[in-house]
């Protein structure tokens, strides 16, 4: 009998105290992925890369808006879309206290403006998208001249840039500069 | 031909069923004066099982429901709760609601798990109803895959009124010149590429991306203090400053990557 009150006494309270003390989690805890929406380019890869269909995108061209929407019921907490993320918007945090009692708070919605063509002026691409691809390219451009028509180029929709990459070379005239044994003019894919 | 079928019209609809005004008040009561043990009824409806095993760590004496008075029952009839685990398939629609018909009024009923609130990673299969609120309906959501034994007494806590739920439903509207930061501007974009995915392979994508930022701001930090220092000696001093052996076997190779991209070796 006294030697099994010292081993109870010896092995304490096994218990944990949530929910009076707050749970202590492991490092690298996969919960509730957190999306910082100031950094989402609205890019789309984590909506792809989502096994469970948890992240989805809607696109309404006539307001020019996308709206990206995570639903918390349905993710089972893989930590692809942190994976796949380009800016490291989305990250898997250790909150897990995510009952609810209305289905609705489970979903949280980003909207996105769209940005326009610079050839046809339609919406084809988010803002931020175009926006943050143009200043990283333009990082590593050799000039400025190079870092503008590289802007232009991703503001370009690819029907646009399609019909433009023809009409350049409808107009070189290939066949005539190689039978004079000419160099080939470099294609450029600019407005 | 491989065209895409919309998984809702293989699934006939039908609307859940509905509770009366009178359940609903005597709902609230119960949940006010309750003054005995919450007896808990689960039912599985077509999950993995993880959930029943994450709901069965929960009652163990680590996380220990019992002593909140939550207790499970082996039958329907004695429940205040039912517990709906998985994403109700074919199957098992007709015993979850025989489950539900049997346990006396008022009941509180909860959706247990990303299967039992949505349909989780099976809600577009064929044979499944996609969720508990697709035939009953339901009080308390507990997402999850499973939900760890904390978050099952979080919900449970919920449940019972004891806690307030943190989630809200929000919408972020972008604001005008809202933009992404450009990570580390400092370094060329096409070292950054390279040094992230040295990082990611050798560490995952937490761990990596976590490396190859620290890293980065080791690389970034060190150039812009005064005093001459060679890349190798900040790099050394990096490596024998790190206690882990791996971490510092990771930072000795992107140290390595970055001396190859100053020589302009291919990677
Ligand atoms: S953690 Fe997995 S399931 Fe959840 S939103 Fe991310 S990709 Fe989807
Ligand atoms: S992958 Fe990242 S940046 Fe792209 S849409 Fe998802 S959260 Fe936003
Ligand atoms: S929610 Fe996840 S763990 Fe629970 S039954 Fe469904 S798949 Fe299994």
């Amino acid at each position: 009998m006294l030697k099994l009150l010292k081993e109870i006494f010896r092995t304490g309270e096994a218990t944990v105290k949530y929910p009076f003390a707050p749970m202590p989690v492991c490092k690298d805890f996969r919960g509730k992925p957190e999306h910082k929406a100031e950094d989402c380019i609205a890019c789309a890869a984590c909506t792809v890369a989502c096994p469970a269909n948890a992240i989805g995108m809607e696109t309404d061209t006539a307001a020019g808006s996308r709206t990206w929407a995570i639903n918390y019921g349905r993710c089972v907490f893989c930590g692809r879309c942190e994976e796949s993320c380009p800016t490291g918007a989305i990250r898997l945090s250790d909150d897990f206290e995510l009952a609810v009692g209305s289905k609705a708070d489970l979903t949280r919605k980003a909207v996105f403006t769209l940005a326009d063509c610079a050839c046809c002026g339609k919406p084809f691409a988010p803002a931020k998208e175009v926006d943050y691809v143009a200043r990283l390219l333009s990082q590593s451009a050799r000039s400025a001249e190079e870092a503008d028509r590289l802007r232009l180029t991703v503001s370009t929709c690819p029907a646009c840039k399609r019909a433009q990459d023809v009409h350049q070379i409808a107009g070189m005239g290939i066949a005539l500069q190689m039978e004079a044994g000419k160099p080939v003019k470099e294609l450029e894919t600019t407005p | 031909m491989n065209v895409p079928v919309d998984p809702k019209t293989l699934v006939a609809e039908m609307s859940p069923v509905s509770t009366s005004e009178q359940i609903a008040s005597m709902k609230k009561a119960l949940l006010k004066t309750i003054q005995r043990s919450a007896y808990v009824y689960r039912v599985d409806c077509g999950g993995c099982n993880g959930c029943e095993i994450e709901i069965f760590s929960s009652i163990t004496p680590v996380f220990d429901a019992e002593r909140f008075g939550i207790k499970v029952v082996a039958s329907p009839r004695h429940a205040d709760i039912l517990l709906f685990t998985g994403a109700v398939t074919r199957s098992m629609r007709m015993p979850a609601l025989r489950a539900f018909e049997a346990a006396p009024d008022p009941k509180i009923v909860v959706s247990y798990g990303a299967c039992g609130c949505t349909g989780g990673i099976f809600h577009d299969l064929y044979c499944v109803w996609g969720g508990t609120d697709n035939i009953v309906p339901v009080d308390v959501y507990i997402p999850g895959c499973p939900p760890t034994p904390a978050a099952t007494i979080h919900g449970f806590a919920v449940a019972l009124g004891l806690l307030e739920q943190k989630l809200k439903a929000e919408t972020h509207v972008e604001l005008a010149g809202e933009a992404a930061a450009l990570p580390h501007p400092d370094i060329p974009y096409a070292l950054r590429v390279r040094l992230e995915r040295e990082a990611r392979r050798m560490a995952g994508y937490r761990q990596g991306r976590d490396i190859a930022e620290e890293f980065m701001a080791l690389l970034e930090g060190r150039a812009h203090t005064p005093g001459s220092f060679t890349l190798l000696e900040c790099m050394m001093e990096a490596i024998a400053e790190e206690r882990d052996p791996r971490r510092a076997e990771i930072i000795g190779r992107l140290a390595e990557v970055v001396q190859q991209a100053i020589r302009g070796e291919a990677p």
